[in-house]
This record gives structure tokens, sequence and C-alpha cells, in this order.
């Protein structure tokens, strides 16, 4: 990655997470229900507002990777997987967090808990397959495969488990009396922290994803010298 | 047939992690013609005929069966072609029969019922045409491999030591079979640990010698047929 | 059509035969059946047909990981799977021939699973089960159609048939979630109605599987 890019990005992601802290920690008001646990809200959504949009980005990397055959987009798949995972176990465990006071259980079945532990456990089998298999252009093709069927049984497993069961407060969707976020400064706080940690995805991404260029490009090099070699070996 | 050759490579490379296989390999084999590769073990024979017969994609160069990329080729295409690899691709529990049976039928052999008697005497195995393939000595398996890779009268024929694990006799009918292919027209490419000592066939003889495919003037052979690039002549 | 009749009638022919993984199939439901009896231990004379739906579905869920992808793996001998792809067959009639083949191997399956949870639960045969047919019959085909896909993965992967119920599970959840709720409504008598959101879901996912596995299965199954 382009150095500049890097470090304006950081920058940016930096300044972006210092606003979101203070704004959740000082600024915004404490919910009269829930008291002082609610503010780990302001950090639980961004997560999963990232975990998802990462999520959806492996399958649209995935069918471009099928389409085109051009490893980059294996490596963007294989990058925006990862860190997915990453935010996808902080979605779960800022929840059980905020559970365990509100609801007096660490774990409920809840639809929105159980769709995020299904998401974890799809992307977690991918991650296992990526680590477990050589890097070869099949197994790329695998990951991506995998990738968009994971994608795919997301609305199926949304439905399904809604009819199922929910508890979760509809936060965004605001009922009569319900959860909505009545204070403007909330709303604020929200939108800072989104735009915090969608900074902190994309420069995360843009890191992993040039490490795994790079790692590409260093394979491409030894395979380059030892052709060199042996064809000296020729003369 | 058109002006395609059967069986054709333009400077094939592999490399398995950073260490190259092959690199540059050139290889014409016209209709009615044979190539017999020789090598020591791991010299990369068995890695030329797998991308050849499209099994395994080359990192560079492109490897045609009638002209087409061989892992591309239309089912057309791959109608034409017979593979014989260190693999029987048998199956252990179906008899002898059944087994050249399902090829028949994948392959769309005419009149399979005769085709299949006559080719089970050919190879010697018409009192085991019933026996489960499980049963079988190395030497059967690889008599049946042969009927099997020649039943549908294929154009262009890729064979993986042939004659490996056969008796005396099974030379002898193994070598009678392909040089009956060769007559019809067939492009053979053979591998084997050392030149054949097999008296009526020509093949145009070639090494692989680090990667690289060089030509080796045959004992009393013929002369290399189709257009060969002996960049390097044999030490 | 050909290619696919060929494959098929060879599969089966095969099984036939063999009968190992049928045979492992059915004695794997038992097995689950009766461990989950003693887990749950549903006490005497009570009928619970969620209880039972339930472990049938675990049943099923069994057969299928170690079952139905047994399919492909047997064409894993001898590179069988390399001749199959190298053959003028179309990848398409591999995966159907596949498919079909699984989905019947896991519904006799789980026609016996259903006689051993009506034994074991002490339940009735009469219509009830007949309502419940169908749904099973979704959910195999559904497992069936994930496991032709998955299992052209896992068996050319090191360590494959481990990630099979890792890749394979999750991604059933919403037709067991279903399946389970549809079985236990069926058994317990209740109206059509009641199941029929269920019975949605479960056709839901078995069209996407189904259809993903079709247009995906070329992709997997492609040169090394």
């Amino acid at each position: 990655m382009n150095k500049t890019a890097n470090r304006w990005l950081g920058g940016l992601t930096g300044i972006l997470m210092a606003a979101a802290i203070y704004m959740t920690f000082v600024y915004v008001p404490t919910e009269a229900d829930q008291g002082i646990v609610q503010r780990i809200f302001y950090f639980h959504v961004p997560c999963a507002w990232v975990a998802f949009g990462a999520f959806g980005l492996v399958a649209i990397a995935g069918i471009f990777y099928l389409w085109l055959g051009q490893p980059v987009w294996d490596d963007l798949g294989y990058a925006a997987a990862e860190i997915g995972m990453v935010f996808c176990t902080l979605v779960l465990v800022t929840g059980s967090i905020w559970a365990k006071p509100i609801w007096g259980a660490w774990w409920t079945w809840d639809s929105r808990l159980t769709t995020t532990l299904i998401l974890w456990l799809l992307y977690g089998g991918y991650l296992m397959l990526r680590a477990m298999a050589d890097d070869t252009p099949q197994v790329a093709r695998f990951a991506a495969v995998i990738g968009i069927v994971a994608a795919a049984d997301v609305p199926v497993v949304i439905v399904s488990v809604r009819l199922w069961r929910t508890i979760h407060p509809a936060v965004l969707v605001t009922r009569q009396g319900g959860h909505g976020l009545e204070d403007p400064r909330m709303v604020a706080t929200l939108l800072v922290a989104l735009a915090a940690f969608t900074a902190l995805f994309i420069w995360l991404l843009m890191l992993r994803f040039a490490t795994l260029r790079m790692r590409a490009r260093l394979g491409a090099i030894a395979r380059g010298l030892n052709l060199a070699q042996a064809a000296a070996g020729d003369l | 047939m058109t002006a395609a050759a059967p069986i054709a490579a333009r400077g094939l490379c592999k490399s398995f992690g950073a260490a190259p296989v092959l690199r540059g390999v050139d290889l014409t084999v016209a209709a009615g013609s044979a190539a017999l590769i020789i090598g020591r073990n791991g010299a990369g024979k068995s890695t030329l005929l797998r991308i050849l017969a499209g099994l395994w994609s080359p990192d560079d160069g492109a490897a045609l069966l009638f002209g087409e990329p061989s892992a591309a080729l239309a089912p057309a295409g791959r109608r034409r072609v017979g593979l014989v690899t260190h693999q029987s691709f048998l199956y252990p529990n179906l008899t002898a029969r059944e087994n050249l049976e399902f090829f028949c039928a994948l392959y769309g052999v005419a009149g399979a019922s005769k085709q299949i008697a006559r080719w089970l005497e050919r190879v010697g195995l018409a009192t085991a045409a019933d026996d489960r393939v499980r049963g079988f000595s190395r030497g059967m398996e690889q008599r049946l491999t042969l009927a099997r890779a020649l039943i549908h009268r294929p154009a262009a024929l890729l064979m993986d030591e042939p004659l490996a694990a056969l008796d005396a006799e099974g030379v002898a009918m193994a070598a009678a079979l392909i040089d009956e292919a060769l007559a019809g027209g067939c492009a053979i490419v053979l591998t084997a640990h050392q030149p054949l000592a097999i008296a009526k066939l020509e093949f145009a003889l070639y090494e692989i010698v680090r990667g690289r495919l060089v030509v080796r003037p045959a004992e009393g052979g013929a002369e290399p047929r189709g257009a060969i690039d002996p960049r390097q002549p044999a030490a | 059509m050909a290619g696919f009749a060929a494959v098929l009638r060879k599969d089966l022919r095969l099984e036939m035969r063999g009968g190992e993984s049928l045979v492992a199939l059915v004695a794997l439901s038992l097995l689950v059946l009766v461990v989950m009896v003693f887990a749950l231990d549903p006490a005497g004379g009570v009928r619970d047909a969620a209880t039972a739906a339930g472990a049938l579905w675990v049943a099923l869920i069994f057969a299928g990981v170690i079952g139905s992808s047994r399919v492909l793996l047997a064409e894993r001998d001898n590179g069988c799977l390399r001749a199959l792809i190298l053959s003028p067959l179309d990848r398409g009639a591999l995966y159907w021939a596949k498919l079909t083949a699984a989905f019947i191997f896991m519904a006799i399956a789980e026609a016996a699973a259903i006689v051993l949870m009506v034994l074991f639960f002490n339940l009735d045969f009469d219509w009830r089960l007949m309502r419940m047919a169908p749904v099973i019959a979704l959910g195999a085909l559904g497992f069936a159609a994930l496991s032709t896909l998955l299992a052209a993965i896992t068996g050319r992967v090191r360590a494959g048939d481990m990630l099979l119920p890792l890749l394979a599970v999750p991604l059933f959840v919403p037709a067991l979630i279903a399946g389970a709720k549809a079985s236990g409504a069926a058994l317990g008598g209740a109206p059509f109605a009641a199941i029929a959101q269920w019975l949605k879901i479960l056709v839901a996912f078995d069209v996407l599987f189904v259809n993903a596995g079709w247009l995906l299965f070329e992709y997997v199954i492609g040169e090394e």
C-alpha cells in the first residue's frame, strides 16, 4: 500500500476513534432505563456493522474471483474474512457483557445473537479451510465458493431465527415508548462511532490486503530467482 | 483433422512452491506420431503429462489438445483423449466389465458390449471379466487401465509409464496396442524411466533434464518428428 | 442425460454391492436415537412429539455429515474423480447425479430413522407420520445439496473430512430450525397452517442450495 495513504488513513482513524471514545464515555448522557452499561452500545453496533460489511465483501470478492480469476480478489476476500471475524467476535463479546446486567444472562437465544453466532461459525469454517489448505488457485476457488454460499445463507438464517424467537431490543426501529435513541447526542455519538469503526476497518483491510499482496509478490520473486538459477545452470 | 496438432505444449512452466519443475517445455506431437519422454524419478514427467491432460494448470505457457487449452477442452475434445496415469481410474468394487461399461457410457462408445468383450480379450482379461477389480494384481489392473484408455479410440493418448507392472507378454501386448493406435492416426506421448526396448515402435525420444525437454537421438530410431525446440542438447 | 444416468446407475450399483454406507447410515441413525433417549430420558408413556422430532433431526445431521458425502468421496479411490473430470461428462450432469444419489441414500436412512423414532419414543404409526414425511424429505434434499457441493471441496483438501461438518452444519441451521419445528408440529397433530411457514423456509433453503450447488459445482470440480 501507498505510504501516504496509509499515514492519512491511520491518522483519520486515530482522530475519529479518539472522538468516539470521548463521546461514548463523557459526552453522551446516560440512558435512563439501562444505566451506564448502555454505553457499550456505541461500540457494539459499529462492530456489528463492520462485521456484516466485511462478510458481504468476502462474498463480493468471491464472485469477482470466480468471474475474473485474478488473485487480488482472493487476497481481498481473505483479508476481509479475517477482519470480519475479529469484529464478529467483538460483537459477541460486547453483546454478552451488556446482556448480563440487562437480561440477567450472558447468553440468550435471541434472534440477533443467534444469527451473529451462526455467522461467526460460518466464517470460522471459512478461515479453517484457508488455514488448513495450501495456498493454491484451487483452494482460492474453494474459499470463494464458501464465501458466496455463506452470504447466500444469511437471509435464510435471519428469517428462520427471527421466526424462532426474538427478545433483542429493536434499537434502530423506534417503537412507541420503546428503546429508540431519544437524545440527539446519542445519535451523534453513534454516528461518530460508526465512522470511526468504518475508518478502522478500511485501514486494517488495506494493511492486511497489502501484506497478502506482498506475500504473493515474494512467492513470485522466489520462483523467478529459482528459475534464473536453474537457467544459469544450463550454461 | 484440423491443422492443430493433437498434443502440444508451448513454453510450459510449473513450480511447486518455489521449486521449479518445468521451465519452458515445448513439444508438438502430430497425428500418427509418438513422443517418448524419459527422465529420472522426480524429473517432472508425470507433472508434464498431468498438465497436458488438463488436470493441473501451468504457471506459465500453454498445454494444448487439438489446439485448445487442455483445462478448458470442450466435451467433444475430451471424448478424443485417452489417459493412463499412475492412478488406474478404476472402481475397485466394480468388475472389469462394469468398469469398461461405465467408461463406454461416459464416452458414448457405440456398440459398447461388443467392444468391451473384444478389448477384454485383447488385454488378456477375458477370464477375469466378471471379477471385481479389488482382487486384481497390479499387472491385471494395468491391463484393464490400458483397455479403459483405448476403448473409445482416442486421437490423443497420454500414457504415464504404460508398461509399469506388466510382464513380458503384457509388454508385447501393450506395444501392439500402441502400435495399432499409432497406425490409426493417434498422437501419443509416453513416459518411461529409460528408453523402451520395443523393437517395432518408432518414437521421437526426449529427456527432461533440469526442467527442460531435450532431444535425444534414439539409437537406430527415427528422427524426431514435429516442431521442437532443441535449445540445449543433452550433456 | 446419458452421463447423468450412467453415473447414477454406477453409484447405486456400487452401493447395492458394497452397501457399507447405507448400512452405516441406518446404524448411525439407530445409535443417535438411542443416545438421545438416554440423554433426554423421556419418561415412559409420555409422548413428547417435539423431543422425538428433535432427535430425528439430530440423526439426520449425523447421517448427512457422515453418510451423504460418501457418494462423492467414493470417487477418490484410484483417482476416479479425475477420470470423471477429464471425461466428456458435463459437470452439471455430474452434480445432479451425485445429488440424486446422496438424496436417495439419505431418504432411505431417514425412513429407517422415522420407524425407529416411533418405536423408541412410543408414538403411533398414523397419518401424522405422513404429514411429517415431506418435511423430512425437504431436509434430506437440502442437506444432500449442501454436502454434494461441500464434499467436492473437503474431499480434496488435507484433513477435509474434519472440515465438512464445520462448514455444513452452520449452513444447515435455517433448515434445521424450520425442519425440527415443522416435524414437531406435524407429529403433535397441529393443523397444516401451523407448519406452512416452516415449510416455506425449508423450500427456500432447498431452492437456494440446490441451485447454488449447481452454479458453483463447476468451480470446485475443475483442474487442480
